[in-house]
């Protein structure tokens, strides 16, 4: 299945707003953030780093299953304040 | 009623302080986080903010709202866009009955916002640009 994943800060200037990968269900957060990372190995260390949104909610399992519609997020460090 | 807002305009400190005034509380502790120009040698010219808006605000709640349900009104406001030095990038309130709770719940405040909001900050140095810390 094909989702379309949005990026913010330092993912975003280097790759765009969004991308669109391709996933099978159950999805290993650590498999999609490195599966990313090969793809552009100057975002690994940050991607190492990021957590994974769903439905703007973080995601705290190591696993997770994602639907066609769903808002896909990687949030990188964050840095507010 | 907490006050959450996340934009483009200047925040007033004199407009949020209003939000927190009511006669339920004694105690209104707030800090203001502005653009800091030197980080150790690392000198900073200014720091553009950005954030996964709706998140973003959705984080603030759930910041929030434990506090409101023991009794205290929590006022936060973070900039986006261009800051220059000594912009205010966010300002965050808590009032409460009693001095002690509002100390307490506005450091929880700022400090869960600086690791559970998507809000992200590039930093123009004199050497180069930095993203986040």
């Amino acid at each position: 299945m094909e989702v379309k994943i949005r990026l913010f800060a330092f993912l975003q200037d280097q790759l765009g707003p969004s991308i669109t990968v391709e996933v099978t269900n159950p999805v290993r957060i650590k498999s999609l953030l490195n599966q990313i990372s090969q793809q552009a190995p100057q975002l690994s260390s940050t991607l190492a780093n990021s957590r994974l949104a769903v439905n703007q909610e973080f995601i705290n399992d190591e696993e997770v299953i994602l639907k066609v519609n769903d808002e896909i997020a990687i949030i990188p460090p964050v840095s507010g304040g | 009623m907490h006050y959450l807002r996340i934009s483009d305009a200047p925040i007033d400190v004199g407009e949020m302080y209003q939000q927190l005034v009511a006669p339920e509380y004694g105690g209104i502790d707030m800090f203001v986080g502005t653009v800091r120009q030197w980080t150790g040698k690392i000198e900073t010219t200014k720091i553009e903010y950005s954030a996964y808006h709706s998140m973003a605000e959705k984080q603030l709640e759930k910041i929030a709202a434990p506090i409101e349900q023991q009794g205290g009104r929590v006022v936060v406001a973070h900039r986006t866009g261009q800051l220059v030095l000594s912009d205010i990038a966010v300002f965050v309130g808590v009032a409460a009955p009693h001095r002690a709770e509002a100390f307490k719940w506005c450091q929880y405040v700022i400090d869960t916002l600086k690791h559970e909001v998507p809000i992200w900050k590039k930093e123009y140095d004199t050497d180069k640009i930095r993203w986040g810390n």
